[in-house]
């Protein structure tokens, strides 16, 4: 009676509808990249007057080579600001999660008490909206000297990536299998070296992935430079991306090749470390053993 | 070496809705250099004891003590796991995945800062004795499951340790290993004459490495004393069977010729009982399987006979028969004995025991004492 409802398909055409699925899914996703790329290598008359899907001969280069002279700077600027923040961000976070883990386990009820309080403000302080408390910052910057330049940026994007690098790390280091931990510790080692030589290896998947996020969050993050930053010679990629759109007009091609340039190195990234990614993330399923 | 002291040690595992007891005021001593072992059914508090004397949790209340100096008390660690020179060989051995087996044993010996050509030499020479001198280089996840415990177990070594802890070391390898792993794991406690303590649910472990056992049931110790001691004389029916196989059966005591015995069927059993024991009272008696055996012949040296029984079934197991049995006129009944050669369904033989070696148990399943009188 009931079992008609549903149409059965047998193994094949669920494969073929799973494929069909995921084709799909790749070409959404796929599209803007691909307008992106092709529109980059347009004349500046070819972008406005082409459909935008579909690439016009002769390529011309001149829209890269004006996004790379204007870019050039802010890319290395962020480059010197985003590897430090995320790998700071990561290592610090994921020595804090290990405190926090330390202190969740600890047989006096108090640390425990002060482990799950000091958990929620960092959870707190991942969720708060940045751009709430991006104004205060910017005025505590101020009186401490420090707003505009590359400490006062740093200290800054730390102040908002930590927490994340914190409360990932703590859900990939509480998968790190407790009796290796007891282990380590019946092997006389402190607790820097069990976080050393055992936590962080063992969560390595968790770490990059953990890495990566915070690494393509912080270089695509936009408002944090507009405000933060100063002075024109330390302006930030995501920011300078804007400079071919103004109030007078914008330049499509050489905005489209500047986005190619900014998300040049996320992806790259993403490409080379993704599995880890991955594994990281399945790690979380397998108690850490990915 | 140390020895160790577990004073009304209580632990208690709370929860919002209920407590859970899970060691019941425990008092142990193990000596110096003494194999001792744990022996109990799962959640019996086992584990938990273990890893309170380890120093991974700490005791509701009670102390425990190393060479009389205080080590936990009433909740607190005085003196951390790190500190206590315990080798510990883990149920699952938690091997650190990301280091070699060569690294794995030298870990804790990098922990005491040690020269590098004595870090060398000691791994070196105890993975000679354990026999894993050629997969030093390999990664755990290469080597095998017998290597693995090896490695495991030259690791809790290496660093001389005052105690050697043993989680179910043995339940992870397959039967064939077993026996080998326990002779390895007695030969070296002989040789390095470290106090050890071995917890398992398995009494084969108990019997093969420790001297002296405690059963620990519901968070008590039920019974403390040698591994045969209490394998021979069980204060209890559940004692009785965590510490080996034994074939038991229900009966009444009844009077034959002013003499108490204990009728199971067409059985009689003659045990001496204990005076308070009163007629028509139901017990339950239990043998050793060694200590039962079904034969044709009307008599057997050492034996006594108990009656006739049917074959209901043989079947085969680690180079035996068992072959199930009941008395003649009850079928329910099932005992069973072991035998070299199987037997015939229907077949009718004569069921012989050990007198002295039967144990009798009361509802309340305490032993009521045997003792060899007549």
């Amino acid at each position: 009676m009931e079992s008609n409802k549903y149409i059965r398909l047998g193994p094949i055409a669920k494969a073929v509808l799973k494929e069909i699925v995921i084709i799909i899914l790749i070409i959404i996703w796929l599209v803007p990249i691909y307008a992106m790329i092709i529109n980059g290598f347009k004349s500046n008359t070819a972008v406005v007057t082409s459909k935008a899907l579909i690439p016009t001969l002769p390529l011309t280069f001149s829209a890269y080579q004006e996004a790379w002279t204007v870019l050039n700077g802010p890319l290395l600027n962020s480059l010197s600001l985003i590897v430090p923040v995320s790998i700071l961000s990561t290592f610090l976070g994921a020595l804090g999660a290990y405190y926090l883990n330390g202190l969740t386990r600890s047989f006096n009820s108090r640390y425990r008490v002060l482990g799950n309080i000091i958990f929620v403000l960092v959870a707190l302080g991942t969720f708060i909206p940045y751009q709430a408390t991006l104004m205060p910052l910017a005025i505590l910057m101020a009186s401490l000297n420090l707003l505009g330049s590359y400490g006062g940026l740093l200290l800054s994007y730390l102040t908002f990536y930590l927490p994340t690098g914190a409360l990932l790390m703590s859900v990939f280091i509480a998968v790190v299998p407790s009796y290796l931990i007891e282990a380590a510790k019946l092997d006389g080692a402190s607790d820097f070296s069990i976080f050393f030589k055992v936590v962080l290896p063992v969560s390595l998947p968790g770490f990059i992935s953990t890495l990566i996020f915070i690494f393509i969050e912080s270089w695509n993050n936009f408002f944090l430079p507009l405000v933060l930053v100063t002075n024109p010679s330390s302006e930030l990629v995501s920011v300078g991306v804007r400079y071919f759109t103004g109030g007078f007009g914008t330049l499509y091609n050489a905005s489209f090749a500047a986005a190619v340039i900014a998300s040049f190195i996320p992806l790259i990234i993403f490409i080379f470390l993704g599995r880890y990614f991955i594994r990281g993330i399945l790690a979380l399923g397998s108690g850490g053993k990915a | 070496m140390v020895n160790i002291s577990v004073k009304n040690v209580t632990k208690i595992f709370k929860s919002k809705n209920n407590n859970v007891i899970a060691l019941d005021n425990i008092n142990l001593k193990i000596e110096s250099g003494e194999a001792f072992g744990i022996v109990g059914p799962s959640g019996a508090g086992k584990t938990t004891l273990m890893r309170i004397i380890a120093g991974l949790d700490v005791p509701t209340s009670g102390e425990v003590l190393f060479d009389e100096k205080v080590v936990s008390k009433d909740g607190k660690i005085l003196v951390p796991p790190e500190k206590r020179n315990i080798g510990m060989v883990f149920q699952n051995w938690a091997l650190y995945p990301n280091l070699t087996a060569f690294e794995n044993i030298a870990f804790p010996l990098r922990n005491q800062k040690l020269p590098e050509d004595e870090i060398r030499r000691k791994v070196q020479e105890i993975a000679e004795i354990l026999g894993i001198s050629h997969v030093l280089s390999h990664y755990p996840r290469e080597l095998s499951g017998g290597q693995q415990q090896r490695v495991a177990i030259a690791r809790a070594l290496v660093k001389s340790p005052s105690i050697l802890v043993l989680d179910e070391p043995f339940s992870n390898l397959d039967t064939a290993l077993r026996d080998s792993a326990r002779a390895l794991v007695k030969k070296l406690q002989e040789k390095f004459k470290v106090t050890t303590l071995i917890v398992s649910h398995d009494p084969a472990d108990i019997f093969s490495i420790a001297s002296r056992a405690a059963v620990l049931v519901n968070g008590k110790i039920e019974q403390l004393g040698s591994p045969i001691e209490i394998y021979n004389n069980p204060v209890s029916l559940q004692v009785a069977k965590l510490v080996g196989e034994i074939v038991t059966g229900k009966g009444v005591v009844t009077s034959v010729d002013g003499k108490k015995v204990i009728k199971c069927g067409n059985l009689i059993f003659q045990p001496v009982l204990e005076n308070s024991i009163n007629e028509s009272e139901e017990v339950e008696f239990g043998l050793r399987p060694e200590d039962v055996k079904i034969a044709k012949d009307s008599k057997l040296e050492g034996f006594e006979l108990a009656g006739k029984v049917v074959v209901k079934v043989s079947s085969y197991s680690g180079g035996v028969f068992k072959i199930v049995v009941s008395p003649l006129e009850n079928e329910e009944i099932e005992l069973y004995a072991l035998s070299d050669m199987p037997m015939k369904e229907g077949e009718v033989v004569n069921l012989f025991y050990r007198k002295e070696k039967i144990k009798v148990f009361l509802k309340n399943y305490y032993l009521k004492k045997t003792e060899l009188q007549s």
